[in-house]
Parts: structure tokens; C-alpha cells; sequence
């Protein structure tokens, strides 16, 4: 009997165990079903700056800051930025340990003019995400504004050693704030390492201070990689700061501001590179209907030359390859090189041309080639550089035609190129 | 006291002194340490917001909501991309998408900006003189006595700029932004603008279906 008997009071317990779970269950279902809604309703409004929607969503969940940050969001967009204030307030009060609700807060504050409660809420932000860029990268401009300039960058440069990307505008602000002086600003950014160095480097060529530019390149020279150096002879380049360009390859010129006007590779014995920006010849990475290489069969000079194929129709007035020589102002120069064609059909026959690197202004040029030779010839010009010329661009093109397009055919070989002062 | 052990205390006395004014003068030819960055002249910093916070590019870089803006920044905003330069005391400078311009200003009063392209709307203060050129020259300028707004459009290729014909402000430039989509969902009410009952026929739906499968079990077993 106690068999029979026994099991009975068990039933309504499970019974209750189970009507319990299942309640619990939909309570779940029922929260979560909330909260996801809620969710998806602030991010509606967010999308559509619907200050209804967040409504809605907060009165979903009113304890998911989510929802509150959402409304805020649309207040600020809105301009609304009391409202948003209040929002983020209770954000911040329901998920105290966020540092992005933080930085809102303070962001919000600092367009009403509260600047201490701005500074409060960049405190916290701070506080919870110490290690990290943009709280101390926030908290640093609004110093900065404050006019606690100390503080400022200590901040500042705290979150360019957690982010790098901060590092140019950290140096961009060092720069504005001490109007242009390099001492300043390298003692307000304060180079932690060759990384920042080169950062700086590259700002000053960026800024026409090609000497302060290529004397902290140097510094930080050991750990410039070859990206890191092209970047930077781009810079001085753009900066018109050619003499100091061609030193970061060649090391120093000579004192007392001497140049001497070298073609390099002027024999083409050296591989052509696309990516040469300063020293030596640069082909461009994409012509129509010429084809550009090093030919050993017949040099003028050495063992190689350079051969040019033209196979249709391309542009007269670009350049096939050309080299950037340094050179003095007011000075007479002449180019010599040797020239060697075949079967060269077209309107535009090939030239060498020299023109000034800054302002692009023709300062001379030669004869055009000949459309066949039966061995290379040696062709001369001469030019006069310009007051302020400190660099020409010497490079091969082509003489417009009377009627576009301008097809060529057939093959030029170049070789021996040299540049020499005339008294 | 011998006459000896006094010359000894006199010379001891004046080895002493001797010190002493010699750490004086060390300290007085002290340099400030090595390392203390200099701190440059107050001036007076803008502060960038910018849509959605969103990065623009100031001067070369990309700049968000908080950036410090000083004077002679190159600010230039993309397309979808907007932004706000609060100049406090002087006013505020909205810049619309696809814009670039050079903004000057100083404590005197004098906030200039020289639109490069696309458009902008400065609002000055009081005591502030506000002037928007481009390449052709002046485009306006704001009275200094009463502060004033300028609302300028330069697209690329125009032959002159569109000066306070709202032409900045319908590009995306200021306050308007993004108040219609809000002004919208507003007047209709309820989730989506769709209205109160629709709302609630919505909420009522899905809460029926995700109690469906509890009320309809069929569990031949009878357990739970």
C-alpha cells in the first residue's frame, strides 16, 4: 500500500515546479521580447531622428539605457541638447561604468556652455576607460579650450601613445597653438619614439620647413621604413623642397649651397623603377600604345640603353619618362644624350624637353629625332634656368600633331644622358 | 675660549657662509627643467561637432565631435557629411556636405571664412564682423552692431556664389537638419508614425504568437 500511496503528494509538486518554470519562462519571453523591441525602436529612431520612437522605446524598457541614449541622440540632433542632457543623465545613472555614455554626457554639456559639467563627465569617462584613446583624446580638447594648455597635452599626447591616429592632429594642434615654431611644438608634442620622429618629419614637409623636416627624418632615420621615405620625398617634393629631397637619398650637398647638375642613370645601366620620385628616372605606370624597357643589344654606352615602342595612339603632350636634376638659378646648362629610332611613323615625333620643376615653365628643348637612323646620333641643347629655378624636370615627349588622336609607330632607343654648365 | 679655537670657528663660520651663498647662487641662475614643455599664449578655441559624429577632415585630418579648431583650419566635409564650428563669443559656422573653406578668426570680433567650395551659414554675435569670400571676393559681410547671419553656396564650376537664398541651409548646412524625418513621426504618433492603434494591434500580435506554443502543446505523456 505505502507504494500506492507514496508517489501522490509528488504530482501537484511537480505540477506547481513546472507551472512555476513555465511562468518564469514567459516572464522571460516577455522581457526579452521588450527589450528587443525597445532596442529596435531606438535604432528607428536614431535612423529617423523620431523623437516618438525613442519614446516609445524608453516606455518598452525604461531601465535599458540604450533607450534613453537613443532619444538623446535625436534631442541632439535636434539640437535639443537640454533634453538630451536629461537623457544621458539617466543613461548614466542606469549603466554608471560606460565611458561612452560619459563622453555624450560631456560632449552634450560642453554645447550648452556647461564647461565644468563637461569636464566632470570627461572625468568619469576617464576614469573607467583610463588606457584608452578617445577619453582622454575628448577630455584633452576641452582643456585645450579651457585654456589649460599643460594638462591639455598631457592628455592629448597620452591618447596619441594608446592611438597613433591621433599623432598628426596632436602635432597639428602643437603647430596652430605655437603659431609656426618648430621648437614648440616639438617640445609641446614631446616625440616619445622614431615613430612620432617621423610623424613630425613629414608634418614639417607637409608645412614648407624642409630643413627642420629632413633634420628630425634623420634623426629617426634607423627606423624610417622604405614606405616611410618615399612618403616623405613626396612631401618635400609637393613642398617645392627639391635640394633637400635629393639629400635623403645622396646624404648632404655641398656647404655654401653649391649644386652640381647630375643626370642620374643618365646610361640607363640601373633597374627603371615605377615608384622613384626623386633620384633617377620615373616611368609612369600606365601609358596607351608605348612600351618602355632596357634593351642590352646595341648601347650607346655601357651595356645598356633604353628603348621606347610606340604600337598606336597615345598622348602627346605626356611624359614617357622623365628625371627631376637639381640645378642653380641664372645659370646656362647643356644636355647631351644619344639617340637611336627606327621606322618611326607619327605627326608628333619624340623630343627631349626640359622645363622648370615648380611652375612647369618650357626653358628648352631639342631638335626632334629623326624618324630613322642607321646609328645612334648624339643630339644638344642648351637652356637658361629661371631666377628662382632650383630644379628642372627633363623628360621625353612628343610634338602635338596638327589633328587628334596622335598615333605613333616604331622604336626609339635613348642613352648617355649629361648635363653640363656653360660659362 | 683660546684665540686659536676661535679662528677656528670664525674660519668654520665663514666656510659655512660660504656654501650657503653658493647654493643661492645656484639656484638663483637655475634654468626651468629640461623637458617642461613651453606653455604658448592664451587665444581662443573653437570647438567641432560634426553629424552623427561623424569624422571630417580638418587641415589633412580626420577630426569628430569635440575637436579643437584653431584659426586658419582647412575644414572640408564629404557627401552625407555635415558639420558645426561653435566660435562662442563670436557665433557659429554650419557647414554644409561636400564643402571645403578656410576659417579665420581672432578675439577682436572678426570670424572670416573663405568658402573654396560648396556652401555654409555663419551666424555672428554682437561686436562680431563676419565675412564669407571666395575666389571671386567678398560674397557678404555680417554688421558688426548687430551680429547677422550669411548663408553662402559656391559649387564647383559656378560662375559666382548664391549669397542668402537659403540655397546653404536646403543643402544641409544648420539647424534644419534632420527636423523633418523627426517633425513626421511626430504628427502621426505611435511606433513607425503609423498610429496609437496600429501600435497596439502590432505589440498584441507578437505577443500572441510567442505564447502560441504554450497554450497548444499536445503532450500525449501528460508530464512537463
Amino acid at each position: 500500500m505505502p507504494n500506492k500511496i507514496g508517489p501522490l503528494p509528488q504530482q501537484p509538486l511537480r505540477l506547481g515546479i513546472s507551472v512555476l518554470a513555465i511562468v518564469v519562462c514567459l516572464l522571460l519571453i516577455l522581457v526579452s521580447a521588450r527589450t528587443g523591441f525597445s532596442r529596435l525602436l531606438a535604432k528607428y529612431a536614431m535612423l529617423t531622428h523620431s523623437i516618438p520612437a525613442a519614446n516609445e522605446a524608453i516606455s518598452l524598457a525604461p531601465s535599458d539605457p540604450e533607450a534613453h541614449r537613443a532619444l538623446a541622440s535625436v534631442f541632439s540632433r535636434l539640437r535639443l541638447f537640454d533634453g538630451a542632457k536629461n537623457e544621458l543623465e539617466t543613461a548614466t545613472s542606469l549603466r554608471p561604468n560606460d565611458d561612452y555614455i560619459w563622453l555624450e554626457l560631456g560632449n552634450v554639456k560642453d554645447e550648452l556652455g556647461d564647461t565644468e559639467g563637461a569636464f566632470a563627465a570627461f572625468n568619469e569617462a576617464v576614469r573607467f576607460a583610463p588606457y584608452y584613446a578617445h577619453t582622454r583624446w575628448q577630455r584633452g580638447n576641452l582643456l585645450l579650450r579651457m585654456g589649460r594648455y599643460p594638462e591639455a597635452f598631457a592628455d592629448l599626447r597620452q591618447a596619441a601613445l594608446s592611438n597613433r591616429d591621433f599623432l598628426p592632429n596632436l602635432i597639428d594642434l602643437a603647430w596652430g597653438l605655437s603659431r609656426g615654431d618648430v621648437k614648440t611644438t616639438e617640445q609641446m608634442v614631446q616625440l616619445s619614439d622614431d615613430r612620432a620622429r617621423i610623424a613630425l618629419a613629414l608634418f614639417l614637409a607637409k608645412h614648407g620647413q624642409a630643413r627642420e623636416a629632413v633634420d628630425q627624418f634623420h634623426l629617426a632615420a634607423a627606423s624610417a621604413t622604405e614606405e616611410n621615405k618615399l612618403d616623405f620625398q613626396r612631401q618635400l617634393i609637393d613642398a617645392n623642397a627639391f635640394k633637400e629631397a635629393f639629400e635623403l637619398r645622396t646624404g648632404p650637398t655641398n656647404a655654401g649651397n653649391e649644386t652640381t647638375a647630375v643626370v642620374y642613370d643618365g646610361g640607363f645601366e640601373g633597374p627603371l623603377s615605377f615608384d622613384e620620385v626623386v633620384l633617377g628616372w620615373r616611368v609612369p605606370r600606365e601609358q596607351n600604345g608605348v612600351s618602355i624597357s632596357l634593351d642590352a643589344t646595341r648601347p650607346q654606352s655601357g651595356l645598356k640603353s633604353l628603348q621606347i615602342q610606340f604600337n598606336g595612339n597615345s598622348n602627346p603632350r605626356a611624359s614617357l619618362i622623365s628625371q627631376t636634376v637639381l640645378v642653380k638659378p641664372q645659370q646656362r646648362y647643356r644636355i647631351n644624350f644619344a639617340v637611336r629610332t627606327q621606322d618611326v611613323v607619327t605627326g608628333g615625333l619624340p623630343l627631349i624637353s626640359i622645363s622648370d620643376a615648380v611652375n612647369g615653365q618650357l626653358l628648352g628643348s631639342s631638335a626632334a629625332f629623326p624618324q630613322a637612323t642607321n646609328s645612334w646620333q648624339v643630339l644638344s641643347f642648351e637652356f637658361t634656368t629661371l631666377e628662382k629655378t632650383s630644379a628642372v624636370n627633363l623628360s621625353l615627349q612628343r610634338n602635338s600633331c596638327s589633328s587628334d588622336p596622335c598615333p605613333a609607330f616604331g622604336f626609339v632607343w635613348l642613352d648617355s644622358f649629361s648635363i653640363g654648365e656653360l660659362k | 675660549m683660546s684665540l686659536r679655537r676661535r679662528k677656528g670657528l670664525t674660519a668654520i663660520a665663514a666656510a659655512l657662509l660660504f656654501s650657503v651663498a653658493q647654493i643661492g647662487v645656484h639656484v638663483s641662475f637655475a634654468q626651468p627643467a629640461a623637458g617642461v614643455p613651453p606653455v604658448p599664449p592664451q587665444q581662443f578655441i573653437a570647438r567641432l561637432a560634426t553629424r552623427n559624429n561623424v569624422a571630417i577632415t580638418v587641415n589633412g585630418n580626420r577630426a569628430a565631435t569635440g575637436s579643437s579648431i584653431l584659426t586658419g583650419a582647412t575644414i572640408e566635409t564629404g557627401p552625407d557629411q555635415s558639420a558645426t564650428v561653435n566660435l562662442g563669443p563670436l557665433g557659429v559656422l554650419d557647414i554644409a556636405p561636400n564643402t571645403k573653406l578656410v576659417l579665420t578668426y581672432d578675439e577682436q570680433g572678426n570670424v572670416k571664412v573663405m568658402l573654396l567650395q560648396g556652401c555654409a551659414v555663419l551666424s555672428t554675435k554682437k561686436k562680431t564682423e563676419g565675412e564669407i569670400t571666395t575666389q571671386q571676393g567678398s560674397a557678404g559681410k555680417t554688421d558688426r552692431k548687430k551680429g547677422g547671419i550669411l548663408d553662402v553656396c559656391f559649387p564647383p564650376g559656378a560662375s559666382g556664389p548664391v549669397v542668402n537664398q537659403g540655397a546653404a541651409v536646403a543643402s544641409g548646412a544648420g539647424a534644419g537638419v534632420g527636423a523633418p524625418a523627426g517633425a513626421a513621426a511626430a504628427s502621426a504618433g505611435g511606433i513607425f508614425g503609423i498610429g496609437v492603434p496600429a501600435t497596439i494591434a502590432i505589440l498584441a500580435g507578437g505577443g500572441a504568437a510567442a505564447l502560441t506554443p504554450t497554450f497548444f502543446q499536445t503532450n500525449p505523456s501528460g508530464a512537463i
